[in-house]
């Protein structure tokens, strides 16, 4: 049996039995709906109704009903896109990379987070999808045999590395997660006694029946994936930060934006965990498996991710100077200084300063200063996007025709719908799914339990 | 024998040899069992399911079926010719000969149909003088406009001709005075025909301009006694001064003006005219002259007047600002030295300037060589003769009053006063196209053929006779003026007859008495008489003292205002026409409004918005000039004299609600028709003829002395297409110099000279071998490449451009033509605040500011802060205007970055969008450094909110639409194409005389539309070309050249005639 330092704090607190685990997580989707559960969701959805109402507006209108306009062709379509893109990213950073470095404080995280994963980057696929101007031949962007002619796609072109870069990424996390979700299926199968029930959960769970071989297949499996998905955490966020490295536009064109924009993935990743499980674990009664210690894990990362990006920054305004190009140190001035400047200092304090509040270890290990910070970090990264787009776009080469960019209520309702949709998404998951790898959790029980560690250390 | 029992016929070889199976066949009636036996055979029969009740179902399905196909949506029928016409082939344009004058604009023009449909308007190049300019090329637009007046109506009623011509015969027999009003007439065969109608019936003809110019003829009268226009000639001077006229945009004969004056504008020839300009508000002629000096309208005079004295070196003039009086000795001396090449023209319409401005250029000795006497006919309104009428009408004592091509009720200085009087005249009718101001107050209308439609002789003086013909049918009951004037008179003729006739006695000599030289002339629009027009006299030298004691004695008030024309609107009479509402003032960049310009300083001192952008409105000035006032936006204007407001005439028509066209309307942020108080649409502007200053002969000064000027604390929004004015020290985006520092290194090559010097990298080896590796060392740009090289250069065409900045004015001919050429979708005014103009070419203007970031350093001042301070233009700039479109770049950024390759680039160096390709994801427009690619946000020719604006949405008015080019579907980019319908065509041609493709037979519209020739297209790979001789000049140069795209589009460094140490 495995052991584990005496003086780590225990992953899993209280006294659990196996019987526990199983009970604190299925339990919940056997009883009936609470009604905090049922308020949210009412929200949730008509947010997510709005949001859809919006969309149809917009693709029966036309993209005009956005604020873009000749200078600005991007704004909040793709500031959203990458927004989500990058909050999908700790999900698979999490369950693969954490997997291949055996951070076993994972387990209590990594369902929902790879659920969060695969809710975003569903939400950043509606931004490519409805930013097209005929969003009806968006098939176009897919290299299929057609009669069309010699048509086939532009393989040089970035856009089309997302689409495929995004695609392998969604279904790797998918399958991913389903994968990890079949033996917690079979337990809820097992347990559930409604007909309808037990015939989804029994398609759900895929035949499962806890033999050596699938448990042997099942860790196989996931380590294979695990392999798979850690190089697409890396390449997502690169390919989507070439949409804009590879341009020639001041403020874009930089060679800096693929480890940047993948550590400010993480970091906004990380975030969105955190706002989402602090409600979670409190709303499902999770605080045994849930706790401060991983609470305190995440925000090391958030600091770590936060500072790169920070660095990053830095460089920027740094060879926007050294360059001596004057389009380039004019776009970084222009940030900084220029009508946009606002959002650039919003920026900077959330990405860069806010973050660096968790050296404080009191802080780190707040839960309370821990979620309003994720909201901060979350709030950051999205106006990183903005800055990047928008403002290196408004004022690019010729001044004749710099410009300015505002969001009409089309845009807002679109980005506000999307977040209703991905609760909406959420908290289905949470009412209907395992939210914790409950069967990987056992395997953690007798070694980083509190009461099996205290009993050890005794 | 006999032979017809030989004969034998026979069915086939079968037949013929009687072989064994035919014999077999030839017995039974049908040739063999069918397997429609089997099916009707008994046995069938009994064992089919298809049964009676089977049968009756199919019946009558078959029956509801054929019934519900007949009621299909409605069927467009297209006839095609039954004999088709010689000389229409569909899909080949013909071009007739023409010629456009509204009074004001006057031009040979070459007008282009398709399929019978007039859809563009070119200069005829023919005559060698004058270029259409942005108003005439989209004068075509006014043909097609649905609230065209579509036959005579009495009372306000639609009736007949025959009822109006009885209605007319009655009125005409009543006592009272009878008047026919119109504009200047330059038609020989109408004013036969008025001539004939007013002596018929006893009645005055009286000719009125909209812009008066009355005071040129009278002081050329007073200065010559010659009743002439006087004609200037810009092509002849070396030193041109302008005192307040806009001569390169809507001043005297301006289209005529422009193409002349450049002529002296090629740094190449080794000299260059120099222009000094005094002027109130920043006009087109301002933003192009060499030095430009801000007067206020009461100082128009003096500066007249201290020129005057300074040539003559007669009297002195006081009380002249410092700097003014700088300029007006440096003017001065410049005109000295010019000497007969000299050349003095004053805007204001007041005899005294014009007179003193005469005596100036007599005292030069130009008369003869830039200014010429010769009995020119434009601008013969009579403003006394009119403000006589005026009076009469209140007076009720005209009984009736017939008008011809003009609209007082508009543009009278007093038109209230017109209004009333129109009211007491019993019989008025109005010829005009449109129930306008003045036609809609009018007892009857009988509406004249649109231009296009219509025969038409012109004549302004010397021997030059212009025809216009028509080119196509008249589109609605209308009838020629001259033929409503002879019906009118009693004597009825077919007005192609008069015209004809007129031609074959009148002028000419005996050649033009045939057919074949009638047609000839028609083709070319114009022929020659051997006889000039009687004119010409030697200026008789008038003492001009007292008008110069009276300019020197001028007094201005706090702040004066100066009305001037905008370059799109005119004096508005194609307010309803959409694309000239959307064409930005070259100046300002505004579309889609009248506002008034003012100085920095004093809106300050008001504490008006001076910054214009989407969310930025503008501030409403209350403007109030002898007891009127107007509420109007204020305009931030570089160059706007402090202590004076401009405001442009030509808008707030419509302002009873009149239906002139649905584009005359101001529109709401849902594209709605704004409605008045009154609940009729909302004029776009408001009115200012009227604030004019008449003088006492009742010609109006289009300025006022003393004006107040009060913030209102209201705000109103103005769409702008360009709303940062100064080019933030970027010099690779326009490239300028002086003139002497042009000659200085005129024989350097290409990218040495200091004015125009290569963009080089600086790189880390030792490239000029100095044996050091330092800052120097720099490879040019196009020595780094990422991609492959397309092969474009020698091999096949390679179209490019050449753009003259030196050359090129701002007037924006090139804009309309482009506009109208590639349908390029109108979006209306809320749109274009929200920076979504649709402009293919547009024309960048760039101020310059006091500050650079090398004043910056030498003043201590840090780098950000001298960029906000280079945002802000100086108070008198410097103008460069820089047309801008696709650059076509070998290496387009455009290209790589679109995921379905609906951007790609052709063999022969364009960059082409497949528009039934595009997807729509706008990368490419994102990626264009010149930002010149164009998105169709919304369905142009079917949304809600382009209805009033966008020509497409009307069924009539999109019969403009080039049948040639697509129409965009919305959601796709768009952007120039180098007109590469007309590379195809022109290739077609050449193709098909088996020649290659000539230089200049394949142009774009906004080449052609160039009255400069600034823009020269063609073929970079034929070396013998204008393009390549451009583009080898030491002048041009690729905007942004650092970026590496290689554009196939060159500019030429803008060479300005100033002293470097002036400048």
């Amino acid at each position: 049996m495995q052991r584990e330092a005496a003086i780590r704090e225990p992953l899993i607190l209280g006294h659990k039995t196996y019987k526990d685990i199983t009970d604190d997580v299925v339990g919940p989707i056997m009883g009936p709906a609470p009604l905090g559960w049922k308020i949210m969701i009412t929200i949730s959805s008509l947010i997510a109704v709005y949001g859809v109402g919006c969309i149809l507006y917009l693709l029966g209108t036309g993209i005009g009903t956005w604020g873009l306009n000749k200078t600005v062709d991007w704004a909040w379509d793709i500031t959203n896109f990458v927004w989500w893109v990058g909050i999908g990213h700790a999900g698979t950073l999490i369950s693969a990379v954490l997997l291949l470095f055996r951070q076993k404080w994972r387990m209590a995280i990594n369902r929902s987070a790879e659920a969060m994963t695969i809710f975003a980057v569903i939400m950043a696929a509606v931004f490519p999808g409805i930013h097209m101007g005929r969003i009806w031949v968006s098939y176009w962007v897919l290299p299929l045999p057609n009669q069309f002619g010699s048509l086939w796609v532009n393989f040089n072109s970035p856009l089309l590395w997302d689409v495929f870069a995004i695609s392998t990424y969604f279904s790797v996390s998918l399958v991913f997660w389903y994968i990890g979700l079949i033996p917690d299926f079979a337990t809820i199968r097992d347990r559930v006694t409604g007909p309808i029930q037990k015939k989804i959960y029994g398609v759900l769970a895929f035949g499962w029946s806890g033999r050596a071989k699938h448990w042997n297949r099942f860790e196989e499996v996931s380590l294979v994936l695990a392999g798979i998905a850690t190089p697409l955490v890396f390449s997502v966020h690169s390919i989507v930060s070439m949409d804009f490295a590879t341009s020639v536009i001041p403020g874009w064109h930089t060679t800096i934006f693929p480890p940047y924009f993948v550590s400010g993935a993480v970091f906004s990743g990380f975030a969105m965990v955190q706002t989402l499980l602090l409600i979670m674990r409190k709303g499902m009664n999770l605080e045994n498996y849930i706790h401060v210690k991983h609470v305190e894990y995440m925000n090391i990362v958030i600091i770590v991710t936060g500072s790169i990006v920070g660095v990053a920054y830095l460089t920027e305004l740094f060879i926007s100077w050294y360059s001596g190009v004057e389009y380039e140190s004019y776009a970084f001035i222009n940030r900084f200084s220029g009508p946009y400047s606002w959002a650039y200092w919003m920026m900077m304090s959330c990405n860069v300063i806010s973050p660096q509040l968790f050296w404080f270890k009191k802080i780190r290990r707040s839960l309370v200063a821990t979620f309003a910070l994720s909201i901060v970090v979350n709030i950051g990264m999205w106006f990183e996007r903005y800055v990047i787009i928008v403002t290196s776009l408004h004022r690019d080469y010729l001044p004749s025709s710099w410009g300015e960019f505002h969001a009409t209520s089309i845009d807002i309702g679109i980005f506000i719908g999307t977040i209703g949709i991905f609760l909406t998404l959420f908290l289905a998951f949470a009412r209907f799914f395992p939210v914790l790898a409950l069967n990987e959790l056992k395997t953690i029980l007798k070694s980083s339990g509190e009461s099996y560690k205290n009993e050890q250390a005794k | 024998m006999n032979m017809a029992n030989n004969k034998r016929y026979w069915t086939g070889l079968d037949d013929l040899h009687q072989t064994e199976a035919f014999q077999e066949l030839q017995g039974q009636e049908f040739p063999q069992h069918e397997a429609i036996d089997e099916a009707l055979g008994n046995e069938g029969l009994t064992s089919a399911t298809t049964g009676r009740r089977d049968f009756l179902k199919f019946m009558g399905f078959s029956l509801a079926a054929a019934t519900l196909a007949a009621c299909e949506t409605p069927v467009v029928k297209s006839i095609p010719y039954t004999n088709k016409p010689e000389e229409v082939t569909p899909g080949v344009a013909n071009h007739y000969a023409s010629t456009y004058y509204n009074g004001q604009d006057y031009v040979n023009v070459l007008v282009k149909t398709r399929e019978g449909r007039p859809i563009f308007i070119k200069s005829n190049t023919a005559t060698g003088v004058g270029h259409a300019n942005v108003r005439v090329n989209a004068s075509v637009m006014g043909l097609y406009d649905s609230a065209r007046l579509q036959g005579p109506h009495i009372a306000g009623a639609g009736s007949s001709w025959d009822a109006l011509d009885a209605e007319v015969a009655k009125a005409m027999s009543a006592s009272g005075r009878k008047v026919v009003l119109t504009n200047t007439v330059l038609s020989p065969s109408l004013q036969r025909t008025i001539d004939t109608f007013c002596e018929s019936h006893g009645a005055d003809h009286v000719q009125v301009d909209a812009v008066s110019h009355n005071a040129l003829r009278k002081a050329a009268k007073l200065h010559t006694g010659v009743d002439t226009f006087p004609g200037f000639e810009f092509s002849a001077a070396q030193t041109v001064v302008t005192v307040g006229a806009d001569f390169l945009g809507t001043w005297g004969d301006a289209a005529y003006y422009e193409s002349e004056w450049v002529k002296t504008r090629r740094p190449e020839n080794g000299t260059m005219s120099k222009l000094h300009a005094f002027e109130t508000v920043m006009s087109l002629t301002g933003t192009n002259a060499d030095t430009r000096t801000m007067v206020k309208p009461s100082e128009h005079g003096k500066v007249l007047a201290a020129l005057h004295a300074a040539v003559t070196g007669q009297g002195s003039v006081t009380g002249l600002d410092e700097r003014v009086a700088a300029a007006v000795k440096a003017a001065a001396n410049d005109l000295k030295r010019a000497g007969a090449a000299g050349l003095v023209v004053a805007g204001a319409n007041d005899v005294d300037a014009q007179l003193v401005a005469a005596a100036i250029n007599t005292a030069l000795g130009a008369d003869g060589t830039t200014v010429k006497y010769s009995g020119d006919r434009l601008f013969a309104g009579d403003d006394a003769a009119f403000a006589q009428l005026v009076q009469d009408m209140n007076a009720g004592r005209v009984s009736a009053l017939v008008m011809h091509g003009t609209n007082p009720a508009y543009h009278a200085a007093d038109k209230e006063a017109f209004r009333t009087g129109l009211a007491k005249v019993k019989f008025s009718v109005s010829t005009s196209w449109f129930a306008d101001e003045t036609t809609a107050r009018c007892t009857a209308m009988a509406p004249d053929h649109h231009w296009l439609e219509n025969w038409m002789d012109l004549r302004i003086g010397g021997t030059r006779v212009d025809l216009a013909q028509p080119t196509i049918q008249p589109l609605f009951d209308t009838r020629a003026a001259g033929e409503t004037f002879l019906a009118w008179a009693g004597q009825p003729a077919a007005w192609y007859d008069v015209v004809r006739t007129t031609h074959s006695g009148g002028y000419t000599s005996e050649a033009m008495y045939n057919d074949v030289s009638w047609n000839g002339s028609l083709h070319d629009g114009f022929y020659m008489t051997g006889e000039a027009m009687p004119a010409s006299a030697a200026a008789m030298g008038q003492d001009v003292s007292a008008s110069v004691r009276k300019l020197s004695a001028a007094k201005g008030g706090a702040f004066e205002l100066a009305l001037y024309q905008k370059q799109a609107i005119g004096f508005g009479d194609q307010a309803g026409n959409p694309m000239l509402q959307e064409t930005p003032d070259p100046v300002s960049k505004v579309t889609w409004d009248n506002y008034v310009t003012m100085a920095r300083v004093d809106m300050e001192a008001l504490g008006l918005n001076t910054y214009i952008a989407q969310r930025d409105k503008a501030s409403v000035v209350k403007v109030t000039v002898n007891g009127q006032s107007v509420e109007l936006p204020a305009f931030m204007q570089p160059g706007q004299t402090p202590g004076t407001v401009g405001i442009a005439l030509g808008y707030g028509r419509g302002d009873g609600g009149e239906n002139i066209g649905r584009a005359a309307f101001a529109t709401g942020e849902n594209g709605e028709h704004l409605q008045t108080a009154e609940g009729k649409p909302m004029p776009i502007g408001a009115n200012v003829f009227g604030f004019a200053t008449v003088s006492a002969d009742g010609s109006p000064r289009y300025d006022a002395y003393d004006v107040t000027v009060e913030a209102t604390g209201a705000e109103f929004a103005l769409a702008a297409t360009q709303i940062h004015n100064t080019v933030m020290d970027r010099d690779s985006v326009v490239k300028e110099t002086t003139f002497d520092s042009y000659l200085a290194e005129a024989s350097k090559p290409k990218g040495q000279a200091s004015w125009n010097k290569n963009h080089t990298l600086t790189v880390h080896e030792d490239v000029n071998g100095d044996g050091i590796i330092d800052a120097s060392d720099g490879k040019k740009t196009s020595a780094f490449d990422l991609w492959k090289s397309h092969p474009v250069e020698g091999v096949g065409h390679r179209w490019g451009m050449t753009i003259d900045l030196t050359t090129c004015t701002g007037c924006s001919a090139c804009v309309t033509a482009c506009h109208i050429e590639n349908n390029v979708p109108v979006v209306g005014k809320d749109e274009v605040r929200r920076h979504r103009d649709m402009h293919w070419m547009r024309i960048d203007r760039y101020y310059a500011s006091d500050w650079s970031q090398e004043r910056g350093a030498e003043e201590g001042v840090g780098v950000i802060s001298s960029y906000t301070k280079m945002e802000d233009p100086s108070a008198n700039p410097q103008t460069v205007h820089m047309p801008m479109m696709c650059q076509h770049c070998n290496h387009a950024p455009c290209e790589t970055v679109c995921p379905v390759a609906a951007t790609t680039h052709s063999n022969e160096g364009l960059n082409q969008m497949t528009y039934n390709r595009c997807i729509g994801t706008r990368y490419c427009a994102n990626n264009c450094p010149y930002k010149v690619r164009r998105f169709n946000w919304f369905n142009y020719q079917g949304y809600a909110k382009f209805q009033h604006t966008n020509p497409s949405q009307d069924s009539l008015t999109r019969m403009v639409l080039n049948p040639d080019v697509t129409v965009r579907a919305r959601g796709v980019i768009e952007k120039c194409s180098m007109c590469v319908q007309r590379i195809q065509e022109g290739k077609l041609s050449a193709k098909k005389a088996g020649t290659p493709v000539e230089d200049g037979t394949v142009l774009t519209a906004c080449a052609e539309a160039c009255p400069t020739h600034a823009i020269n297209f063609g073929d970079l790979n034929d070396e013998a070309s204008k393009v390549r001789t451009n583009a080898n000049n030491n002048r041009s140069y690729h905007a942004l050249e650092e970026v590496g795209i290689q554009p196939n589009i060159f500019y030429m460094t803008k060479v300005r005639n100033t002293e470097s140490n002036e400048a």
